[in-house]
C-alpha cells in the first residue's frame, strides 16, 4: 500500500495558517474564519514518487489548498484505486497516528459503479497524521464512504475529502470524529452533474480539551441536485469545536435543494461551540435549509431519566455510548472496528467497551 | 412529476420600490461645504464651529489617526471600492439655524420635510421630532407634557453646551462603539456631525415616539450623526429613524452611531426605516447595552443604498434581559446589502430573538450575517435565530452567512434558515381556494413582509407597504 511515513524531525514545523476557511466567511474578531495548525515539514530528497492523475488535481477539498498541497508532499506517495461496474470494491485506508502516518489517495468509481471506501485514523500517541481521500464518481456510479476519526489525546490529525459526482451519481458518507488533541475534517463534495446526490451523517464527540474543527461544503452545480446534512455532536469538560457548513447553490443548479440540520448536546461547563452554518444561493429555483439546535439535556428529560434511575452523568454517558454503537455497527471491517472500541475504551472504559462488543456481536473477532 | 420548463413557468413580477417621494434635489446654493477628503484641519474645523469642549476634538484627531492606520476586512463584505473619500466632504450645512417652530425652517428645506410627511406626522403621532438636513439638525422639537416629565430630547451639540447634560455625554459617548471597532467608526468619530441626544428619567414611559428624520440632500457628501439613547431604569421609549435621499451618479456616504443604553427594567424600542438613495454607501454602527430585567427591541426596514453593512448589536448584560430582531431587506438592481445583527448574551436567564426576511430581485444582492455569542456567565441563555429570503429571480443572490459561539453548557441555542421561491404548490393551493394567480403571489409576498411591517406603528408600516410597492402580477418569465 503506498503510504509513507513522515521522517521528518517533529521539531522542523511547518504553520499552516489557514485550514478550513469556509467558502464565506464572517467577522474576523469570531475566530471562526479559518484554524492554524503546525505540521512537520516533510524532507524528501531525492526520490521519486506516484502521484495521482492530473484529474483529481482539480478536486476542491474544504480543508484548504495549504494543506492539499502539504498532504501532498509529506505523503510522499499516492494511491490510485479505479472501480469499475463489473467488480464492486471496497477501499481501506488506514492512518496509524501512532506512526504520524500521511496518506493521499484517489478513487476512481466508474460510471454505474459502486465502490465502499473506508479510512480510519488510530492511534494513541503523540504526532500529526493525515488522510487525504479524493472521489470522482462517475456517471450513476454509487459511493458509500466511511470517515472514522479515532486518534488519542496527544494526537494531531488533519483530514480532507474532495469528491465530485457526476450525473446520477449518489455519495453516502458517514463520518465519526471519536477522538484527537487537535482534528481539522474538510470537506467539498461538488456535485456538478444532474440529480446527483449527497447525504452526509456526520457523528462527533469532543471530550477533555480536544479541538475539533470541521469545514463542510457542498456546490451544487447540476439541475435537481440535492444535499442533506445531518450532523450530531457531544462536546465535554472544555472540548472547543467549530462547525462551518457551507451549502452553495451555484448559478443554474435549477431545481436543486439542500439541507442542513446540527444538533448539538453540550455537557461541559467550559465548552466553545462555535457553528458556521451558511446557504449561498444564486439560483432563484432552489430550495436551501438549515436548522440548528444547541443546548444540554433539558430538565423534562432529566426528569424522565431519573425517574427510570439514571443520574444525569449515566445518561450523557449513554448518549456517549450511542454515538460509539452507531460507529461500530457502520465500520466496515474488523480493524475500523477494533479503532473504534480501543477509543472507546479510552473513553468510557475498558467494561463498557467490552460490553459493546458483546452487545453488538463482535467480542470475538479479531482485527 | 415532469420539470417545469423554463418557458412556460409564470414568474412573480414585483415592482422596485417607488422611490418618486424621496428622489427630489434641493439647490445647494449658500451652503457651508468643506473641502472634499479628510484632512487634520477638515476634523479641527468641525470641532471648531461646533465650539466643543477640548475632550471631544481630542477624540475625533484621535479617531482620525485610527481611521488612518485601519484597513477593511478584505475576506468578507460587499465591495466598497468605489467609495473614494478623496471625493466626499464631510460637512455640508444650510446656512440656517436649528429652528423649534416648522415656520422658522427656510422654505426649500421645509418643503423637503414636508414632502417626507414628518410635520405631518409630529402633530399626529409623535413624542418629538428631530430633523437633520445634510451635516446639522435644522428643526428639533418635543411635546410639552413630555418636556414636563423631565424628558430631554436635543442634539448632541447641545447637549455638550449645556453645563448638566455635558458631563453626561462625556461619560457615555463613545463608549459602547469603541472608535476601532472598525474603520468606518473611526471616521465617525473623525467627523461626527447632527444626531440627538435622548434621555429618559426612571420610571417615565412616553405615549407616543420620538423620531429623528435624515435627510442627505448634497451631492457628493458624508452624513455622520450620532446619536445617544440613555433609558433610566423603568422607563420605557420608541424611538424611530427614518432617513432617505435623491439618487445622485457619485457616492454618498452614512456613517452614523447610534448608542443604546437600556438601564435595569427598562424599555426600548429602536425603529428604522432606512430608504438611502442607490448611490449611498451606508456603513452605520448600531449598538445597544441592556441592564436587568430590560428589553431592547430592533425592528429595521432596509430598502435603500448601493452598499450596505448594517448589524445593530445588542450586549443581554443583565440578568434576564431580552433582544428582540425583526428586520426586512429588499435589494433590488444595483444594491449590495450586507444587513443583520449580532447579540451577545452576557446575563444569566438572557433571551434572543431574531426574525429575518429579504427579498432580492432584479440583480440584487442580499447577504443576512448574523452572530449569537453566549458567554460563560449566561446560564439558562435562550436564542433563537430565524431568516428567510426569498428569491423573485434569477440574476440575483441571497446567501446566509449566521454564525453561533456558545460558552455555556446550560444555553439553548436554535436557527434556522431558508431560501428559495414562491412554491409552485402554495400558488397551486391558494388558486384551487378562489385566487387568481396574481393574487396568490401578491398574498405570499405580503404575507412574507408581514412579520415586519405588523411590528411598526400604522403610518410606517403603511409607509414600508408604499416602499415594497407589491405588484403583483402573472407574467409569462
Amino acid at each position: 500500500m503506498a503510504t509513507q511515513i513522515i521522517t521528518a524531525d517533529q521539531t522542523d514545523t511547518l504553520a499552516l495558517s489557514h485550514v478550513n476557511v469556509p467558502p464565506a466567511q464572517t467577522w474576523n474578531y469570531l475566530r471562526i474564519n479559518d484554524i492554524a495548525f503546525d505540521v512537520p515539514t516533510p524532507h524528501f530528497v531525492g526520490d521519486v514518487y506516484a502521484r495521482l492523475p492530473q484529474l483529481f488535481g482539480k478536486l476542491e477539498c474544504g480543508i484548504g489548498d495549504e494543506a492539499v498541497s502539504w498532504m501532498e508532499h509529506a505523503s510522499g506517495d499516492a494511491r490510485y484505486v479505479e472501480v469499475r461496474a463489473s467488480e464492486p470494491q471496497t477501499v481501506y485506508v488506514d492512518i496509524d497516528s501512532s506512526k504520524t502516518e500521511v496518506h493521499d489517495t484517489g478513487v476512481l468509481v466508474r460510471a454505474g459503479a459502486s465502490a465502499t471506501i473506508v479510512t480510519c485514523a488510530h492511534g494513541e500517541q503523540g504526532g500529526t497524521s493525515s488522510s487525504l481521500l479524493r472521489v470522482i464518481a462517475e456517471r450513476d456510479a454509487r459511493v458509500s464512504i466511511v470517515e472514522i476519526v479515532a486518534c488519542g489525546e496527544g494526537q494531531q490529525h488533519l483530514d480532507a475529502i474532495g469528491i465530485e459526482a457526476a450525473e446520477g451519481a449518489r455519495i453516502e458518507m458517514r463520518q465519526y470524529a471519536l477522538g484527537g488533541a487537535k482534528v481539522a475534517l474538510g470537506l467539498c463534495c461538488n456535485l456538478a452533474g444532474a440529480s446527483s446526490r449527497f447525504v452526509l451523517d456526520t457523528r462527533y464527540l469532543a471530550v477533555g480539551s480536544d479541538v475539533l474543527d470541521v469545514n463542510h461544503v457542498v456546490r451544487q452545480r447540476g439541475r435537481s441536485t440535492r444535499a442533506d446534512i445531518v450532523t450530531t455532536g457531544i462536546l465535554a469538560d472544555a472540548a472547543r469545536k467549530t462547525m462551518r457548513e457551507t451549502i452553495d447553490l451555484i448559478h443554474g443548479a435549477k431545481f436543486a435543494e439542500g439541507s442542513e440540520i446540527e444538533t448539538v448536546l453540550v455537557t461541559g461547563d467550559d465548552v466553545v461551540n462555535k457553528t458556521l452554518p451558511v446557504i449561498l444561493c444564486d439560483e432563484e429555483d432552489v430550495a436551501g435549509n438549515h436548522g440548528a439546535s444547541i443546548g444540554a439535556i433539558s430538565p423534562e428529560q432529566l426528569d424522565f431519566m431519573r425517574s427510570r434511575g439514571l443520574s444525569e452523568d449515566e445518561a450523557e454517558r449513554l448518549f456517549v455510548r450511542a454515538m460509539f454503537d452507531d460507529a461500530v455497527i457502520h465500520a466496515n471491517g474488523a480493524e475500523t472496528r477494533t479503532a473504534v472500541l480501543n477509543r472507546a475504551e479510552t473513553v468510557l472504559g475498558a467494561d463498557v467497551a467490552r460490553d459493546m462488543a458483546e452487545v453488538l456481536g463482535f467480542d470475538t473477532e479479531e482485527a | 412529476m415532469a420539470e417545469t420548463t423554463d418557458t412556460t413557468r409564470k414568474k412573480s413580477q414585483v415592482a422596485d420600490i417607488n422611490r418618486s417621494l424621496y428622489d427630489f434635489k434641493m439647490s445647494e446654493e449658500g451652503y457651508e461645504r468643506y473641502a472634499d477628503g479628510l484632512s487634520t484641519d477638515i476634523v479641527r474645523a468641525i470641532s471648531d464651529k461646533k465650539d466643543e469642549p477640548e475632550w471631544m476634538l481630542e477624540l475625533r484627531l484621535k479617531a482620525l489617526a485610527a481611521y488612518e492606520e485601519m484597513e477593511m476586512p478584505a475576506n468578507w463584505g460587499p465591495s466598497i471600492e468605489m467609495l473614494d473619500l478623496n471625493h466626499i466632504s464631510a460637512y455640508v450645512s444650510p446656512k440656517t439655524k436649528q429652528a423649534s417652530s416648522w415656520d422658522d425652517v427656510p422654505e426649500d428645506i421645509k418643503n423637503t420635510f414636508e414632502r417626507l410627511g414628518i410635520p405631518e406626522a409630529e402633530r399626529e403621532s409623535l413624542a418629538g421630532v428631530g430633523a437633520q438636513y445634510d451635516s446639522e439638525i435644522v428643526y428639533h422639537n418635543m411635546r410639552e407634557e413630555v418636556a414636563d416629565q423631565g424628558v430631554i430630547y436635543t442634539t448632541i451639540e447641545d447637549a455638550l453646551h449645556d453645563p448638566e447634560l455635558e458631563p453626561i455625554v462625556h461619560e457615555y459617548f463613545g463608549t459602547l462603539i469603541p472608535m476601532r471597532d472598525h474603520k468606518f467608526a473611526a471616521l465617525h468619530y473623525a467627523v461626527w456631525s447632527g444626531g440627538s441626544f435622548v434621555y429618559v428619567p426612571e420610571g417615565v414611559t412616553l405615549p407616543y415616539p420620538l423620531q429623528s428624520y435624515f435627510r442627505l440632500n448634497a451631492q457628493g457628501a458624508g452624513q455622520f450623526e450620532h446619536t445617544l439613547i440613555i433609558v433610566e431604569p423603568g422607563a420605557d421609549l420608541h424611538f424611530i429613524e427614518g432617513c432617505s435621499a435623491p439618487k445622485y451618479y457619485e457616492a454618498n456616504l452614512h456613517a452614523g452611531a447610534v448608542e443604546l443604553f437600556v438601564k435595569d427594567h427598562a424599555k426600548l424600542r429602536y425603529s428604522t426605516i432606512e430608504n438611502w438613495s442607490k448611490n449611498m454607501f451606508n456603513l452605520n454602527t448600531k449598538r445597544a447595552t441592556v441592564g436587568a430585567d430590560s428589553i431592547m427591541e430592533w425592528v429595521s426596514g432596509s430598502f435603500g443604498s448601493h452598499v450596505s453593512y448594517l448589524y445593530p448589536t445588542t450586549f443581554l448584560q443583565g440578568a434576564r434581559s431580552s433582544c428582540e430582531f425583526t428586520g426586512i431587506t429588499f435589494a433590488g438592481a444595483t444594491q449590495d446589502l450586507d444587513t443583520g445583527c449580532k447579540v451577545i448574551l452576557n446575563g444569566p436567564d438572557t433571551t434572543a430573538s431574531v426574525d429575518t426576511k429579504s427579498i432580492s430581485k432584479d440583480g440584487g444582492i442580499n447577504t443576512f450575517r448574523s452572530s449569537i455569542v453566549v458567554g460563560r456567565r449566561a446560564d439558562r441563555a435562550c436564542a433563537t435565530v430565524s431568516c428567510a429570503s426569498l428569491m423573485l429571480d434569477d440574476i440575483s443572490r441571497s446567501d446566509t452567512i449566521p454564525a453561533m459561539d456558545v460558552r455555556n453548557g446550560s444555553a439553548s441555542v436554535g436557527h434556522e434558515a431558508t431560501i428559495g421561491r414562491i412554491s409552485d404548490d402554495t400558488i397551486l393551493y391558494l388558486m384551487s381556494r378562489g385566487c387568481s394567480e396574481g393574487e396568490a403571489r401578491t398574498m405570499v409576498v405580503n404575507g412574507f413582509a408581514d412579520p415586519v411591517s405588523k411590528e411598526l406603528p400604522m403610518e410606517y408600516a403603511i409607509e414600508m407597504n408604499n416602499l415594497i410597492k407589491l405588484e403583483m402580477e402573472g407574467a409569462i418569465g
